[in-house]
């Protein structure tokens, strides 16, 4: 009996096997298959947009070249579950993505990984390339090649309610120079407005790097001294540029001026500001440039038909109003194609096609990006997607200063948002307890002889 | 005789290979290889992405001065004795003994809850939890509407998510461990004028030693595996509150890259797990 039955399940196993070989080698021998892996729920406003978005590559792609198709590879869940996909993905040569979507903090790794192909030959015949910044072009440059190229950045801004800004006796039309201007604001909101949050300002590890960027990353950059990683690669734990950091997150949270604990230390943090305005409940964000297409109509997440003419945006000024005024951060994502692809060619046409103007406009439009060639984001297209928002975050974008693209980053970056975090959360902690609870994790982490204090 | 003895020896093995074969394959092997990798400066992306090779000793010295490594354990051990020990055991004894007397009615009713709870997958656990204990929740404005009971008491909560969680499974266990006990013995004390908790703790206990013994191994073992119900209410904060030993070594592994390191320090928490798993085994051949 069961010699019989083995019989049986080893012709079943064989004919299964010989079916699927023919099947899939009927397959190859048609077309070309390029395979494109990307963010499915976590890039895009909404999943119905990024399944329309690349929809839209998959056929534009295909009607050009007839003798090729693209395979697409969607990646579900958030930020660090994008990085960990694409890098189990690029293990195996069978696996690795021929263009991938990248986010601009992790490139550095992604090409000290050996993984990504230099692009330079191919860039030199691209007419869009010409047109982006010079800060964004080097993104994707490592050791003097190019491995990535941006498909759309996001920088911060502030967002303000201009009808609390009124009741407060502020102005309608503001253009904060200091960050004490911001302070000023906030209190003067805290006492005449009642009910509602001051100020919104991302602090804690719940939303990870992506905290920081959109939060107490954009004060760095604006401080007196933003230097994370010196001349000699050490990281930065105790400078002016800090210490002016901390002690604004430390007056704000001992004033009352934020928002709640609970708010703050939720996985879904950074989306807060936007439902918080829509409700009446906050007057002030130090938010991201996606805000304005979050509320259209097409996007509607959530639906503010009335955002335009109630919520007011500036830039985010510098600590003391000095040069250049404007602070921001800069990460977005990048496009890069696989070093052990076997259709170089074909990889960068789909890359080309995905840089075309309708497509990078559509993923700014729908992603919340600005779009990097410097044509693209005057267009009609996109700046009357969302007025007046989109203009100023266009405005913004060549003041963004990039992170370190090291591994060792994710450490430094989960210091100071524990930083932040405590702070918040503990109003007598000072800013040389945080500061001297940053360097000892930092130190912890890398060796003591990594950190540097300036 | 002799004769005989061999060849049931040799099919009893041949019998037991196939899952031999899987218990190596599937279990010894990644193991070992684990144990491997945590010597070594393999990393998710970097450098030592595809280029990682042994380090001996490297990785061992930085867990020996890893301050993190030790709050992390100290964690765990807090966690573990608060929600087996403490927790599951004594709420799981709680619930056995009032079952005993329940009418059937509200056996099996609370017999349901608490095996449900038990189902339950850790997000929705999680996810329950989180809208319980955080602003606004039930625990929330049970103690005033403007506590954060999640944020202030992270542990605590983490620890009480955890028994809720698993008290079905060993109310399970203790009962039929009761319900061995003969009605008799429980008689003869009565007649001998013991109070009702003279008769627990001097007559019900011992007798229940061995199922206590297995239940607290085992829900240990359980609670240990279950980090995620954990990791969705805080991934380990707020400030590393709640980092316990499989939170860190997912965090070292996926966040900071060090896959090699991570693999370590995941080694740490399966030779905890082996020495349970070791106790539970002699508990059980000890009669």
């Amino acid at each position: 009996m069961p010699k019989t039955g083995l019989h049986r399940l080893a012709l079943a196993l064989l004919a299964s096997c010989s079916v699927t070989a023919v099947s899939v080698s009927a397959h190859a021998q048609s077309k070309v298959v390029v395979t494109l892996a990307y963010g499915s729920e976590y890039v895009f406003d909404t999943n119905d947009f990024a399944k329309k978005w690349y929809d839209n590559v998959k056929a534009a792609f295909d009607k050009k070249y007839p003798e090729a198709e693209v395979k697409l590879v969607p990646i579900p869940g958030g930020y660090t579950d994008i990085i960990n996909k694409l890098s189990l993905l690029y293990r195996s040569r069978s696996t690795a993505p021929d263009v991938a979507q990248l986010p601009t903090p992790a490139l550095g790794q992604f090409q000290s990984s050996g993984w990504l192909l230099p692009l330079d030959d191919e860039l030199a015949t691209a007419s869009w390339w010409t047109e982006f910044p010079s800060a964004i072009q080097s993104e994707g440059r490592f050791d003097g090649k190019v491995y990535a190229v941006s498909t759309g950045e996001n920088d911060s801004q502030l967002y303000y309610n201009k009808a609390m800004f009124k009741q407060a006796g502020l102005p309608e039309d503001w253009h904060p120079k200091t960050w004490d201007d911001i302070l000023t604001a906030a209190r003067a909101i805290k006492a005449k407005v009642p009910g509602v949050v001051p100020l919104w300002l991302n602090v804690g590890t719940s939303s990870g790097d992506n905290g920081l960027l959109q939060g107490t990353g954009n004060l760095l950059n604006g401080s007196s001294d933003p230097t994370i990683q010196d001349a000699s690669g050490k990281w930065v734990v105790d400078s002016k540029g800090l210490r002016e950091v901390l002690t604004f997150v430390k007056t704000m949270y001992n004033e009352d001026l934020g928002d709640s604990l609970s708010d703050l230390f939720s996985p879904s943090a950074v989306t807060v500001p936007l439902t918080l305005f829509q409700k009446g409940k906050l007057a002030i964000a130090v938010g991201s440039n996606y805000y304005g297409g979050n509320w259209t109509k097409t996007i509607c997440s959530p639906c503010w038909a009335e955002a335009p003419q109630t919520i007011g945006v500036v830039a985010i000024p510098t600590v003391s109003g000095q040069a250049p005024g404007i602070a921001t951060t800069l990460g977005g994502w990048d496009l890069a194609v696989a070093a052990t692809t076997k259709h170089k060619d074909y990889a960068w046409k789909l890359l080309d096609v995905m840089e075309e103007e309708q497509s990078q406009i559509d993923a700014a439009n729908w992603a919340g990006f600005v779009p990097a060639a410097q044509s693209y984001t005057k267009s009609p297209a996109f700046v009357d997607f969302a007025p007046p928002y989109n203009a100023v975050s266009a405005e913004v974008l060549p003041y963004g200063k990039l992170t370190p693209a090291k591994a060792e980053y994710e450490v430094w970056s989960h210091a100071l948002q524990q930083a932040t975090g405590n702070l918040a959360q503990h109003k007598d902690m000072t800013v040389d307890k945080a500061i001297s609870d940053m360097k000892g994790y930092v130190a912890n982490q890398l060796g003591s002889d990594q950190v540097a204090t300036r | 005789m002799s004769q005989a003895r061999k060849r049931v020896d040799g099919i009893g093995l041949l019998l037991l290979a196939p899952a031999g074969v899987l218990l190596a394959v599937l279990f010894l092997l990644p193991v070992a290889y684990a144990f491997y990798l945590g010597l070594t400066n393999a990393s998710l992306i970097g450098v030592h992405a595809q280029h990682y090779w042994f380090t001996g000793g490297a990785n061992l010295r930085r867990l020996w001065q890893d301050r993190t490594f030790w709050h992390s354990l100290w964690l765990t051990a807090v966690f573990l004795f608060g929600s087996s020990i403490l927790g599951v055991t004594v709420i799981g004894m709680a619930l056995a003994l009032l079952m005993q007397h329940a009418s059937i009615f509200w056996q099996r009713l609370a017999g349901a809850v608490a095996i449900l709870a038990w189902m339950l997958p850790p997000v929705t656990a999680a996810m329950v939890w989180y809208a319980f204990s955080t602003t606004g929740g039930t625990l929330s404005l049970l103690t005033g509407g403007h506590t954060d009971p999640l944020d202030s008491h992270p542990m605590l909560i983490v620890i009480l998510a955890n028994v809720w969680a698993t008290a079905g499974f060993s109310m399970m266990v203790l009962g039929a461990g009761l319900r061995g006990i003969s009605s008799e013995v429980r008689e003869a004390a009565r007649m001998e004028n013991a109070s009702r908790i003279q008769t627990f703790v001097f007559v019900t206990l011992p007798l229940m030693r061995r199922t206590l013994v297995t239940n607290l191994l085992l829900v240990t073992l359980i609670i240990l595996a279950n980090y995620a119900l954990t990791y969705i209410m805080t991934a380990g904060g707020p400030n590393d509150a709640t980092n316990i030993l499989p939170i860190y070594a997912y965090q070292q592994g996926f966040t900071f890259s060090n896959l090699g390191y991570g693999a370590l320090v995941g080694d740490v928490l399966v030779l905890i797990a082996t020495a349970f798993a070791y106790l539970y085994v002699r508990a059980l051949r000890q009669d």
